[in-house]
Protein backbone atom coordinates (compact mmCIF):
# COMPACT_ATOMS: atom_id res chain seq x y z
CA UNK A 1 0.00 0.00 0.00
CA UNK A 2 2.83 2.18 1.01
CA UNK A 3 4.93 1.56 -2.30
CA UNK A 4 1.58 2.07 -4.45
CA UNK A 5 0.90 5.28 -2.67
CA UNK A 6 4.23 6.51 -2.64
CA UNK A 7 4.73 5.69 -6.66
CA UNK A 8 1.52 8.03 -7.26
CA UNK A 9 2.94 11.07 -4.85
CA UNK A 10 6.42 10.51 -6.30
CA UNK A 11 4.92 10.73 -9.79
CA UNK A 12 2.38 13.61 -9.05
CA UNK A 13 5.51 15.50 -7.18
CA UNK A 14 7.22 14.83 -10.96
CA UNK A 15 4.31 16.51 -12.72
CA UNK A 16 3.50 19.68 -10.26
CA UNK A 17 7.41 20.66 -11.10
CA UNK A 18 6.95 20.89 -14.68
CA UNK A 19 3.74 23.18 -14.22
CA UNK A 20 5.41 26.60 -15.44
CA UNK A 21 3.02 28.80 -13.39
CA UNK A 22 4.94 27.61 -10.42
CA UNK A 23 7.71 28.95 -11.36
CA UNK A 24 5.67 32.15 -12.04
CA UNK A 25 4.66 32.23 -8.14
CA UNK A 26 8.22 31.26 -7.37
CA UNK A 27 9.26 34.68 -8.69
CA UNK A 28 6.24 36.83 -8.02
CA UNK A 29 7.43 35.67 -3.95
CA UNK A 30 10.88 36.58 -4.29
CA UNK A 31 10.50 39.48 -5.86
CA UNK A 32 8.09 40.80 -3.17
CA UNK A 33 10.74 39.96 -0.92
CA UNK A 34 12.82 42.41 -2.24
CA UNK A 35 10.21 44.89 -2.57
CA UNK A 36 9.70 44.65 1.53
CA UNK A 37 13.88 45.17 1.68
CA UNK A 38 13.40 48.65 -0.55
CA UNK A 39 10.14 49.15 1.95
CA UNK A 40 12.53 48.27 5.03
CA UNK A 41 14.83 50.85 3.86
CA UNK A 42 12.40 53.43 3.68
CA UNK A 43 11.04 52.96 6.62
CA UNK A 44 12.13 53.98 10.14
CA UNK A 45 13.39 51.28 12.54
CA UNK A 46 11.00 49.41 10.88
CA UNK A 47 12.47 47.42 8.07
CA UNK A 48 12.54 43.91 10.20
CA UNK A 49 8.52 44.07 10.56
CA UNK A 50 8.25 45.22 7.75
CA UNK A 51 10.31 42.26 6.06
CA UNK A 52 8.55 39.79 8.22
CA UNK A 53 5.27 40.58 7.77
CA UNK A 54 5.62 40.54 3.56
CA UNK A 55 7.47 37.33 4.23
CA UNK A 56 4.69 35.34 6.29
CA UNK A 57 2.03 37.13 4.50
CA UNK A 58 3.69 35.59 0.98
CA UNK A 59 3.80 32.18 2.35
CA UNK A 60 0.36 32.12 3.41
CA UNK A 61 -1.54 33.68 0.37
CA UNK A 62 0.56 32.49 -2.44
CA UNK A 63 0.99 29.13 -0.49
CA UNK A 64 -2.65 28.88 -0.55
CA UNK A 65 -3.36 30.21 -3.83
CA UNK A 66 -0.82 27.58 -5.37
CA UNK A 67 -2.76 24.90 -2.84
CA UNK A 68 -5.77 25.90 -4.89
CA UNK A 69 -4.21 25.63 -7.68
CA UNK A 70 -2.67 22.24 -7.76
CA UNK A 71 -5.87 20.99 -6.18
CA UNK A 72 -8.17 21.72 -8.97
CA UNK A 73 -6.05 20.91 -11.45
CA UNK A 74 -3.98 18.07 -10.88
CA UNK A 75 -6.95 15.23 -9.59
CA UNK A 76 -8.94 17.04 -12.80
CA UNK A 77 -6.18 16.87 -16.15
CA UNK A 78 -6.15 12.66 -15.09
CA UNK A 79 -9.74 12.11 -15.52
CA UNK A 80 -9.81 14.70 -18.24
CA UNK A 81 -6.68 13.27 -19.87
CA UNK A 82 -7.12 9.66 -19.01
CA UNK A 83 -4.09 9.21 -17.48
CA UNK A 84 -6.34 8.00 -14.58
CA UNK A 85 -7.41 4.77 -17.21
CA UNK A 86 -3.75 3.44 -16.82
CA UNK A 87 -3.86 3.45 -13.35
CA UNK A 88 -6.83 2.56 -11.59
CA UNK A 89 -6.86 -0.07 -13.55
CA UNK A 90 -4.25 -1.61 -11.86
CA UNK A 91 -4.09 -3.17 -8.57
CA UNK A 92 -4.50 0.54 -6.35
CA UNK A 93 -7.76 1.54 -4.41
CA UNK A 94 -8.94 4.83 -5.89
CA UNK A 95 -8.50 5.88 -2.11
CA UNK A 96 -4.58 5.47 -2.16
CA UNK A 97 -4.63 7.48 -5.69
CA UNK A 98 -6.44 10.16 -3.91
CA UNK A 99 -3.85 10.09 -1.16
CA UNK A 100 -1.06 9.85 -3.40
CA UNK A 101 -2.31 12.67 -5.49
CA UNK A 102 -2.41 14.94 -1.76
CA UNK A 103 1.07 13.86 -1.03
CA UNK A 104 2.22 14.50 -3.67
CA UNK A 105 0.95 17.72 -3.87
CA UNK A 106 1.82 18.44 -0.33
CA UNK A 107 5.40 17.66 -1.10
CA UNK A 108 5.39 20.09 -3.69
CA UNK A 109 4.41 22.86 -2.07
CA UNK A 110 6.19 22.06 1.10
CA UNK A 111 8.89 22.22 -1.37
CA UNK A 112 7.87 26.09 -1.97
CA UNK A 113 7.15 26.86 1.48
CA UNK A 114 10.17 25.86 2.12
CA UNK A 115 11.64 28.19 -0.94
CA UNK A 116 9.83 31.05 0.57
CA UNK A 117 10.27 30.88 4.21
CA UNK A 118 14.19 30.65 2.81
CA UNK A 119 14.48 33.78 1.12
CA UNK A 120 12.55 35.99 4.19
CA UNK A 121 14.91 34.50 6.42
CA UNK A 122 17.77 35.42 3.76
CA UNK A 123 15.94 38.75 3.41
CA UNK A 124 15.90 39.35 7.17
CA UNK A 125 19.23 38.17 7.83
CA UNK A 126 20.04 41.22 5.16
CA UNK A 127 18.18 43.39 7.19
CA UNK A 128 19.67 42.76 10.38
CA UNK A 129 16.62 41.84 11.91
CA UNK A 130 17.56 37.65 13.11
CA UNK A 131 14.95 35.27 13.07
CA UNK A 132 12.94 34.45 15.89
CA UNK A 133 10.91 31.78 17.56
CA UNK A 134 7.96 33.67 16.41
CA UNK A 135 9.03 33.67 12.80
CA UNK A 136 9.41 29.98 13.02
CA UNK A 137 5.96 29.48 14.26
CA UNK A 138 4.65 31.62 11.73
CA UNK A 139 6.03 29.31 9.17
CA UNK A 140 4.83 26.58 10.30
CA UNK A 141 1.64 28.03 10.82
CA UNK A 142 1.28 28.96 7.18
CA UNK A 143 2.53 25.75 6.08
CA UNK A 144 -0.30 23.85 7.98
CA UNK A 145 -2.62 26.11 6.16
CA UNK A 146 -1.23 25.83 2.86
CA UNK A 147 -1.73 22.08 3.19
CA UNK A 148 -5.47 21.91 4.64
CA UNK A 149 -6.27 24.47 1.76
CA UNK A 150 -4.83 21.46 -0.26
CA UNK A 151 -7.35 18.96 0.75
CA UNK A 152 -9.75 21.39 0.31
CA UNK A 153 -9.15 21.96 -3.17
CA UNK A 154 -8.88 18.33 -3.74
CA UNK A 155 -12.13 17.66 -2.25
CA UNK A 156 -13.88 19.78 -4.53
CA UNK A 157 -11.61 18.75 -7.45
CA UNK A 158 -13.47 14.99 -7.02
CA UNK A 159 -16.79 16.00 -8.29
CA UNK A 160 -16.16 18.89 -9.88
CA UNK A 161 -14.47 21.21 -12.67
CA UNK A 162 -11.30 23.12 -12.43
CA UNK A 163 -13.36 26.58 -12.54
CA UNK A 164 -16.15 25.48 -9.93
CA UNK A 165 -13.54 23.53 -7.34
CA UNK A 166 -11.09 26.88 -7.61
CA UNK A 167 -13.85 29.27 -6.73
CA UNK A 168 -15.87 26.89 -4.07
CA UNK A 169 -12.12 26.24 -2.39
CA UNK A 170 -11.34 30.05 -2.26
CA UNK A 171 -14.58 31.15 -1.26
CA UNK A 172 -14.17 28.45 1.93
CA UNK A 173 -10.42 29.84 2.12
CA UNK A 174 -11.31 33.21 2.45
CA UNK A 175 -14.83 32.39 4.74
CA UNK A 176 -12.15 29.94 6.88
CA UNK A 177 -9.55 33.12 7.64
CA UNK A 178 -12.28 35.07 8.62
CA UNK A 179 -14.57 32.35 10.95
CA UNK A 180 -14.00 34.88 14.14
CA UNK A 181 -14.97 38.32 12.71
CA UNK A 182 -18.32 36.65 10.86
CA UNK A 183 -19.36 34.87 14.33
CA UNK A 184 -18.85 38.12 15.84
CA UNK A 185 -20.58 40.06 13.39
CA UNK A 186 -23.89 37.10 13.80
CA UNK A 187 -23.60 37.86 17.59
CA UNK A 188 -25.06 41.26 16.77
CA UNK A 189 -28.12 40.07 14.31
CA UNK A 190 -31.34 38.09 14.51
CA UNK A 191 -31.47 34.55 16.25
CA UNK A 192 -31.71 32.93 13.26
CA UNK A 193 -28.98 34.23 11.53
CA UNK A 194 -26.96 33.54 14.67
CA UNK A 195 -27.95 29.92 14.28
CA UNK A 196 -27.52 30.22 11.09
CA UNK A 197 -24.12 31.54 10.62
CA UNK A 198 -23.16 28.96 13.50
CA UNK A 199 -24.27 26.34 11.78
CA UNK A 200 -22.51 27.31 8.53
CA UNK A 201 -19.10 27.64 9.83
CA UNK A 202 -18.90 24.74 11.26
CA UNK A 203 -18.37 22.94 7.78
CA UNK A 204 -15.50 25.49 6.88
CA UNK A 205 -12.07 24.44 7.96
CA UNK A 206 -10.90 26.76 10.89
CA UNK A 207 -7.74 28.01 8.88
CA UNK A 208 -8.13 31.40 10.94
CA UNK A 209 -6.06 29.33 13.63
CA UNK A 210 -2.60 29.24 11.27
CA UNK A 211 -3.40 33.22 10.94
CA UNK A 212 -3.57 34.05 14.45
CA UNK A 213 -0.44 37.25 14.36
CA UNK A 214 -2.80 40.38 15.06
CA UNK A 215 -5.34 38.99 16.57
CA UNK A 216 -6.28 38.42 20.82
CA UNK A 217 -6.26 34.60 22.14
CA UNK A 218 -7.73 33.94 25.23
CA UNK A 219 -7.66 37.70 26.16
CA UNK A 220 -4.15 38.08 24.72
CA UNK A 221 -2.78 40.22 21.84
CA UNK A 222 -0.43 37.92 19.49
CA UNK A 223 1.98 39.49 17.14
CA UNK A 224 4.68 37.79 15.45
CA UNK A 225 6.88 41.30 15.92
CA UNK A 226 6.31 40.67 19.78
CA UNK A 227 4.70 38.00 21.95
CA UNK A 228 3.46 35.05 20.10
CA UNK A 229 1.84 31.47 20.47
CA UNK A 230 3.46 28.84 22.15
CA UNK A 231 4.73 25.62 20.35
CA UNK A 232 1.44 23.90 21.42
CA UNK A 233 -0.79 26.27 20.47
CA UNK A 234 1.11 25.62 16.67
CA UNK A 235 1.03 21.34 17.77
CA UNK A 236 -2.99 21.25 18.56
CA UNK A 237 -3.41 23.94 15.40
CA UNK A 238 -1.34 21.01 13.13
CA UNK A 239 -3.81 18.33 14.78
CA UNK A 240 -6.51 20.00 13.85
CA UNK A 241 -5.39 20.95 10.40
CA UNK A 242 -4.79 17.66 10.18
CA UNK A 243 -8.01 16.46 11.46
CA UNK A 244 -9.34 18.77 8.56
CA UNK A 245 -6.84 16.55 6.18
CA UNK A 246 -8.21 13.45 6.92
CA UNK A 247 -11.66 14.50 6.86
CA UNK A 248 -11.79 15.81 3.32
CA UNK A 249 -9.21 12.90 1.84
CA UNK A 250 -11.78 10.34 3.32
CA UNK A 251 -15.10 12.69 1.40
CA UNK A 252 -13.12 12.91 -1.83
CA UNK A 253 -12.24 9.29 -1.95
CA UNK A 254 -15.51 8.33 -1.41
CA UNK A 255 -16.87 10.21 -3.83
CA UNK A 256 -14.20 9.73 -6.45
CA UNK A 257 -14.67 6.08 -5.45
CA UNK A 258 -18.09 6.56 -7.14
CA UNK A 259 -17.48 8.03 -10.36
CA UNK A 260 -17.63 6.60 -13.65
CA UNK A 261 -13.87 7.12 -15.92
CA UNK A 262 -15.80 7.15 -19.19
CA UNK B 1 -16.83 -26.10 -17.39
CA UNK B 2 -13.94 -25.02 -18.75
CA UNK B 3 -11.66 -23.19 -17.25
CA UNK B 4 -12.77 -19.26 -17.44
CA UNK B 5 -10.59 -16.16 -17.80
CA UNK B 6 -13.40 -13.86 -18.45
CA UNK B 7 -17.28 -14.68 -17.65
CA UNK B 8 -19.81 -12.24 -18.14
CA UNK B 9 -23.53 -12.54 -17.29
CA UNK B 10 -26.07 -10.40 -18.73
CA UNK B 11 -23.82 -7.11 -17.95
CA UNK B 12 -26.14 -3.69 -18.37
CA UNK B 13 -25.15 0.07 -18.86
CA UNK B 14 -27.46 2.57 -18.98
CA UNK B 15 -26.11 6.43 -18.76
CA UNK B 16 -27.88 9.83 -18.39
CA UNK B 17 -27.42 12.52 -20.26
CA UNK B 18 -26.21 15.66 -18.62
CA UNK B 19 -29.00 18.13 -18.62
CA UNK B 20 -31.82 16.34 -20.15
CA UNK B 21 -31.06 13.02 -18.32
CA UNK B 22 -31.84 11.04 -21.08
CA UNK B 23 -31.02 7.43 -20.68
CA UNK B 24 -29.17 5.98 -23.15
CA UNK B 25 -28.24 2.23 -22.85
CA UNK B 26 -24.14 1.79 -23.48
CA UNK B 27 -24.80 -2.06 -22.87
CA UNK B 28 -27.98 -4.58 -23.31
CA UNK B 29 -27.65 -7.80 -21.52
CA UNK B 30 -24.17 -8.93 -23.15
CA UNK B 31 -23.02 -12.27 -22.47
CA UNK B 32 -20.10 -14.06 -23.11
CA UNK B 33 -17.00 -16.03 -21.43
CA UNK B 34 -13.42 -16.58 -22.83
CA UNK B 35 -10.98 -19.79 -21.85
CA UNK B 36 -8.02 -19.54 -20.43
CA UNK B 37 -5.31 -19.14 -23.13
CA UNK B 38 -7.10 -18.07 -26.03
CA UNK B 39 -7.04 -15.46 -28.03
CA UNK B 40 -10.63 -13.72 -28.40
CA UNK B 41 -11.34 -11.03 -30.77
CA UNK B 42 -14.33 -8.32 -29.48
CA UNK B 43 -15.73 -6.58 -32.55
CA UNK B 44 -18.22 -4.24 -32.99
CA UNK B 45 -18.59 -0.85 -35.00
CA UNK B 46 -17.99 2.37 -33.14
CA UNK B 47 -20.78 3.24 -30.32
CA UNK B 48 -21.39 -0.65 -30.00
CA UNK B 49 -20.32 -0.90 -26.59
CA UNK B 50 -16.86 -2.50 -27.47
CA UNK B 51 -15.22 0.33 -24.78
CA UNK B 52 -17.75 0.13 -22.32
CA UNK B 53 -17.63 -3.62 -21.72
CA UNK B 54 -13.82 -3.22 -21.22
CA UNK B 55 -14.01 -0.57 -19.07
CA UNK B 56 -16.88 -2.17 -16.86
CA UNK B 57 -14.49 -5.29 -16.96
CA UNK B 58 -11.45 -3.23 -15.67
CA UNK B 59 -13.95 -1.02 -13.20
CA UNK B 60 -13.20 2.00 -14.80
CA UNK B 61 -16.94 1.81 -15.22
CA UNK B 62 -20.17 0.56 -12.74
CA UNK B 63 -22.30 -1.64 -14.07
CA UNK B 64 -25.65 -0.77 -13.84
CA UNK B 65 -26.93 -4.85 -14.03
CA UNK B 66 -25.41 -8.09 -14.56
CA UNK B 67 -22.12 -10.10 -13.00
CA UNK B 68 -18.85 -10.99 -14.37
CA UNK B 69 -15.67 -12.92 -13.43
CA UNK B 70 -12.29 -12.22 -14.18
CA UNK B 71 -9.75 -14.96 -13.43
CA UNK B 72 -12.48 -16.42 -11.05
CA UNK B 73 -12.87 -13.37 -9.31
CA UNK B 74 -15.93 -11.13 -8.73
CA UNK B 75 -15.83 -8.01 -10.28
CA UNK B 76 -14.38 -5.54 -8.79
CA UNK B 77 -11.55 -7.12 -8.18
CA UNK B 78 -7.84 -6.19 -7.12
CA UNK B 79 -6.95 -9.37 -6.99
CA UNK B 80 -7.86 -10.08 -10.67
CA UNK B 81 -6.53 -6.75 -11.46
CA UNK B 82 -2.60 -7.47 -9.61
CA UNK B 83 -2.68 -10.53 -12.60
CA UNK B 84 -4.36 -8.56 -15.78
CA UNK B 85 -2.36 -6.13 -18.49
CA UNK B 86 -4.55 -3.30 -20.06
CA UNK B 87 -4.04 -0.98 -22.44
CA UNK B 88 -6.50 1.37 -22.58
CA UNK B 89 -8.40 2.58 -25.88
CA UNK B 90 -5.84 5.54 -27.86
CA UNK B 91 -4.12 5.66 -24.85
CA UNK B 92 -2.79 8.98 -23.18
CA UNK B 93 0.34 8.89 -20.89
CA UNK B 94 2.41 11.00 -18.39
CA UNK B 95 3.92 13.03 -21.45
CA UNK B 96 6.90 13.84 -19.35
CA UNK B 97 7.80 10.57 -18.36
CA UNK B 98 10.10 8.36 -20.88
CA UNK B 99 9.04 4.92 -21.62
CA UNK B 100 11.53 3.31 -18.96
CA UNK B 101 9.78 5.78 -16.20
CA UNK B 102 6.51 4.59 -17.46
CA UNK B 103 7.30 0.58 -17.34
CA UNK B 104 8.54 1.70 -14.13
CA UNK B 105 5.56 3.89 -12.97
CA UNK B 106 3.49 0.44 -13.78
CA UNK B 107 6.08 -1.91 -11.89
CA UNK B 108 5.89 0.15 -8.65
CA UNK B 109 2.04 -0.36 -8.84
CA UNK B 110 1.90 -3.83 -9.19
CA UNK B 111 4.52 -4.04 -6.03
CA UNK B 112 7.20 -5.36 -7.99
CA UNK B 113 10.79 -5.05 -7.07
CA UNK B 114 12.87 -2.30 -8.16
CA UNK B 115 15.30 -5.07 -10.17
CA UNK B 116 12.50 -7.18 -11.73
CA UNK B 117 10.74 -3.17 -12.34
CA UNK B 118 14.74 -2.86 -14.15
CA UNK B 119 14.59 -6.02 -15.76
CA UNK B 120 11.36 -6.41 -17.61
CA UNK B 121 11.18 -2.63 -18.40
CA UNK B 122 14.65 -3.58 -20.57
CA UNK B 123 13.31 -6.79 -21.92
CA UNK B 124 9.66 -4.91 -22.91
CA UNK B 125 11.21 -2.01 -24.35
CA UNK B 126 13.00 -4.13 -26.62
CA UNK B 127 10.20 -6.14 -27.50
CA UNK B 128 8.40 -3.41 -28.73
CA UNK B 129 10.85 -2.00 -30.61
CA UNK B 130 11.26 0.52 -28.56
CA UNK B 131 14.95 0.92 -26.96
CA UNK B 132 15.85 3.46 -29.95
CA UNK B 133 13.80 5.68 -27.99
CA UNK B 134 14.50 4.85 -24.68
CA UNK B 135 15.57 8.31 -23.66
CA UNK B 136 12.90 10.64 -25.24
CA UNK B 137 10.13 11.58 -23.44
CA UNK B 138 6.49 10.18 -24.62
CA UNK B 139 5.69 13.82 -25.53
CA UNK B 140 7.82 12.95 -28.64
CA UNK B 141 6.16 9.81 -29.48
CA UNK B 142 4.50 9.32 -32.62
CA UNK B 143 0.50 7.87 -32.24
CA UNK B 144 2.24 4.13 -33.02
CA UNK B 145 4.72 4.52 -30.79
CA UNK B 146 2.58 5.28 -27.44
CA UNK B 147 0.13 2.20 -28.25
CA UNK B 148 3.71 0.44 -27.99
CA UNK B 149 4.53 2.05 -24.66
CA UNK B 150 1.33 1.07 -23.89
CA UNK B 151 1.72 -2.43 -24.51
CA UNK B 152 5.02 -2.33 -22.79
CA UNK B 153 3.56 -1.26 -19.75
CA UNK B 154 0.67 -3.29 -19.98
CA UNK B 155 3.04 -6.35 -19.53
CA UNK B 156 5.03 -5.80 -16.91
CA UNK B 157 3.49 -7.89 -14.26
CA UNK B 158 4.13 -10.88 -16.67
CA UNK B 159 0.05 -10.70 -16.73
CA UNK B 160 -2.26 -14.18 -16.84
CA UNK B 161 -4.62 -11.95 -18.90
CA UNK B 162 -4.12 -9.27 -20.97
CA UNK B 163 -6.99 -6.52 -22.36
CA UNK B 164 -6.07 -4.69 -25.11
CA UNK B 165 -8.43 -1.78 -26.47
CA UNK B 166 -7.78 -1.09 -30.28
CA UNK B 167 -4.39 -2.49 -29.51
CA UNK B 168 -3.58 -1.87 -33.42
CA UNK B 169 -4.59 1.30 -33.67
CA UNK B 170 -2.15 3.83 -34.93
CA UNK B 171 0.00 0.93 -36.09
CA UNK B 172 1.44 0.91 -39.69
CA UNK B 173 1.45 -2.35 -41.25
CA UNK B 174 4.22 -3.83 -39.82
CA UNK B 175 3.44 -2.35 -36.22
CA UNK B 176 -0.10 -4.46 -36.77
CA UNK B 177 1.75 -7.76 -37.61
CA UNK B 178 3.94 -7.40 -34.38
CA UNK B 179 1.57 -6.51 -32.54
CA UNK B 180 -0.61 -9.85 -33.91
CA UNK B 181 2.78 -11.68 -33.62
CA UNK B 182 3.67 -10.64 -29.98
CA UNK B 183 -0.14 -11.55 -28.98
CA UNK B 184 0.12 -14.76 -30.70
CA UNK B 185 3.39 -15.37 -28.46
CA UNK B 186 1.65 -14.36 -25.01
CA UNK B 187 -1.05 -17.34 -25.96
CA UNK B 188 1.88 -19.91 -26.72
CA UNK B 189 3.13 -18.47 -23.28
CA UNK B 190 -0.19 -19.44 -21.94
CA UNK B 191 -1.62 -16.12 -21.62
CA UNK B 192 -5.12 -15.13 -22.38
CA UNK B 193 -5.16 -11.88 -24.87
CA UNK B 194 -8.65 -10.75 -25.44
CA UNK B 195 -8.60 -7.24 -27.45
CA UNK B 196 -11.02 -5.52 -29.07
CA UNK B 197 -10.80 -3.67 -32.74
CA UNK B 198 -12.20 -2.90 -36.13
CA UNK B 199 -9.35 -4.24 -38.23
CA UNK B 200 -11.22 -7.72 -39.26
CA UNK B 201 -8.36 -9.29 -41.16
CA UNK B 202 -6.51 -9.44 -38.11
CA UNK B 203 -9.02 -11.01 -36.01
CA UNK B 204 -9.50 -13.38 -38.66
CA UNK B 205 -5.33 -14.01 -39.00
CA UNK B 206 -4.86 -14.65 -34.69
CA UNK B 207 -8.35 -15.46 -33.12
CA UNK B 208 -9.43 -18.65 -31.34
CA UNK B 209 -13.22 -17.53 -30.65
CA UNK B 210 -14.74 -13.93 -32.04
CA UNK B 211 -17.66 -11.90 -30.41
CA UNK B 212 -19.65 -9.18 -32.29
CA UNK B 213 -21.11 -6.45 -30.53
CA UNK B 214 -23.67 -4.14 -31.74
CA UNK B 215 -25.93 -1.57 -29.83
CA UNK B 216 -24.51 -3.02 -27.02
CA UNK B 217 -25.57 -6.40 -27.81
CA UNK B 218 -23.68 -9.85 -28.57
CA UNK B 219 -24.67 -10.13 -31.88
CA UNK B 220 -22.59 -13.45 -32.26
CA UNK B 221 -20.05 -15.27 -30.58
CA UNK B 222 -18.33 -18.39 -31.20
CA UNK B 223 -14.76 -19.61 -33.51
CA UNK B 224 -14.59 -17.76 -36.93
CA UNK B 225 -15.08 -21.32 -38.44
CA UNK B 226 -18.09 -21.87 -36.55
CA UNK B 227 -19.36 -18.65 -37.37
CA UNK B 228 -19.23 -17.70 -40.84
CA UNK B 229 -21.07 -20.40 -43.07
CA UNK B 230 -19.27 -22.88 -45.04
CA UNK B 231 -21.55 -22.56 -48.17
CA UNK B 232 -20.76 -21.23 -51.69
CA UNK B 233 -21.61 -17.85 -51.58
CA UNK B 234 -20.54 -17.31 -55.37
CA UNK B 235 -17.41 -17.76 -57.70
CA UNK B 236 -14.57 -15.32 -57.82
CA UNK B 237 -13.41 -15.51 -61.74
CA UNK B 238 -10.51 -13.61 -63.04
CA UNK B 239 -10.32 -13.90 -67.07
CA UNK B 240 -7.61 -12.34 -69.44
CA UNK B 241 -9.86 -11.02 -71.97
CA UNK B 242 -9.08 -11.42 -76.05
CA UNK B 243 -8.28 -8.22 -77.92
CA UNK B 244 -11.48 -6.05 -78.32
CA UNK B 245 -12.95 -7.61 -81.62
CA UNK B 246 -16.23 -5.70 -83.33
CA UNK B 247 -19.04 -7.48 -83.71
CA UNK B 248 -21.57 -9.69 -81.78
CA UNK B 249 -20.25 -11.66 -78.58
CA UNK B 250 -20.55 -15.71 -78.42
CA UNK B 251 -24.16 -16.18 -78.32
CA UNK B 252 -24.39 -14.85 -81.53
CA UNK B 253 -26.65 -12.21 -80.58
CA UNK B 254 -25.58 -8.06 -80.77
CA UNK B 255 -24.13 -7.93 -77.30
CA UNK B 256 -20.71 -7.38 -76.88
CA UNK B 257 -18.54 -10.25 -75.59
CA UNK B 258 -17.67 -7.95 -72.32
CA UNK B 259 -21.37 -7.48 -71.54
CA UNK B 260 -22.74 -11.34 -71.68
CA UNK B 261 -19.67 -12.71 -69.69
CA UNK B 262 -20.31 -9.89 -67.26
CA UNK B 263 -24.29 -10.61 -67.43
CA UNK B 264 -25.87 -11.70 -63.88
CA UNK B 265 -22.01 -10.84 -61.91
CA UNK B 266 -22.62 -9.99 -58.42
CA UNK B 267 -19.54 -7.97 -58.80
CA UNK B 268 -17.22 -6.99 -61.42
CA UNK B 269 -13.98 -5.26 -61.70
CA UNK B 270 -11.92 -4.31 -65.23
CA UNK B 271 -8.03 -3.60 -64.72
CA UNK B 272 -6.66 -3.16 -68.38
CA UNK B 273 -7.43 -6.43 -70.24
CA UNK B 274 -7.84 -8.13 -66.84
CA UNK B 275 -11.65 -8.76 -65.67
CA UNK B 276 -12.04 -9.80 -62.24
CA UNK B 277 -16.16 -10.83 -61.67
CA UNK B 278 -18.09 -12.78 -58.84
CA UNK B 279 -20.57 -14.71 -60.19
CA UNK B 280 -23.83 -15.91 -58.58
CA UNK B 281 -24.14 -18.72 -56.19
CA UNK B 282 -26.17 -20.78 -58.82
CA UNK B 283 -24.92 -20.02 -61.74
CA UNK B 284 -23.77 -22.67 -64.43
CA UNK B 285 -20.31 -22.37 -63.94
CA UNK B 286 -19.18 -24.43 -66.78
CA UNK B 287 -21.09 -23.08 -69.55
CA UNK B 288 -20.15 -19.91 -68.43
CA UNK B 289 -16.46 -21.05 -68.82
CA UNK B 290 -17.13 -22.23 -72.15
CA UNK B 291 -19.18 -18.85 -73.24
CA UNK B 292 -15.46 -17.26 -72.11
CA UNK B 293 -13.57 -19.36 -73.85
CA UNK B 294 -15.46 -18.64 -77.22
CA UNK B 295 -15.13 -15.49 -76.78
CA UNK B 296 -11.25 -15.26 -76.66
CA UNK B 297 -11.02 -14.95 -73.14
CA UNK B 298 -8.54 -16.97 -71.21
CA UNK B 299 -9.55 -17.96 -67.53
CA UNK B 300 -6.56 -17.10 -64.85
CA UNK B 301 -8.49 -18.26 -61.56
CA UNK B 302 -11.58 -19.40 -60.31
CA UNK B 303 -12.54 -20.18 -57.02
CA UNK B 304 -15.62 -20.71 -54.58
CA UNK B 305 -16.43 -17.90 -52.46
CA UNK B 306 -17.43 -18.71 -48.91
CA UNK B 307 -18.65 -16.31 -46.57
CA UNK B 308 -15.83 -14.16 -44.47
CA UNK B 309 -15.92 -12.44 -40.85
CA UNK B 310 -16.53 -9.46 -42.76
CA UNK B 311 -19.32 -10.96 -44.73
CA UNK B 312 -20.85 -12.35 -40.99
CA UNK B 313 -19.83 -8.47 -39.33
CA UNK B 314 -21.89 -6.43 -42.33
CA UNK B 315 -24.63 -8.67 -42.07
CA UNK B 316 -25.41 -8.81 -38.28
CA UNK B 317 -24.36 -5.23 -37.38
CA UNK B 318 -26.81 -4.06 -40.39
CA UNK B 319 -29.34 -6.66 -38.73
CA UNK B 320 -28.77 -5.07 -35.42
CA UNK B 321 -29.42 -1.50 -36.59
CA UNK B 322 -32.64 -2.70 -38.78
CA UNK B 323 -35.15 -2.72 -35.72
CA UNK B 324 -33.73 0.72 -34.63
CA UNK B 325 -34.01 2.56 -38.05
CA UNK B 326 -37.42 0.74 -37.72
CA UNK B 327 -38.60 2.08 -34.69
CA UNK B 328 -37.16 5.46 -36.20
CA UNK B 329 -39.36 5.23 -38.91
CA UNK B 330 -42.65 4.64 -37.01
CA UNK B 331 -44.72 8.04 -37.28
Amino acid sequence: MIGRIWAIALNTFREAARIRVLYGILVLVLGSNGLALVLGQLSAHEAGRVARDVGLAGISLFGSLTAIFLGVFLLYTEVARRTIHTIVTKPISRWEFVVGKYLGMALVLSVLVGVFALAMIVMLVVQGAGVSGAVAKAVVLSWFEVLTVAAIAIFFSSFSTPFLSGIFALAMWAIGRVTPDLEAQAQLAAPWIRITTKIALEIVPDVHLFAVSGRTLDGAAVSVHGDFVAWSYVGLAGAHGLGWIVALLALAALLFHRRDFV
Amino acid sequence: MADLAIDVHDLTKTYRTPFTRRKVEALRGVTFSVERGQIFGFIGPNGAGKTTTIRTLMGLVRPTGGRATLLGHALPSRAAREKIGFLPEAPYFYDYLDVGELCDLAGRLFGLAPRVRAQRADELIEKVGLGQARGQSLKKFSKGMLQRAGLAQALMNDPELVVLDEPMSGLDPIGRKEVRDLILELRDRGKTVFFSTHILSDVEAITDRVAIIARGQLQAHGTPAELVSRSVQGVDVIIRLAPPAAGPGPDGDAETADAQLTRGAVRVRRVGEELSLTLAADTDVDAWIARAHAAGARVVQIAPRHETLEDLFVRRVAGADRPAAEERAKP
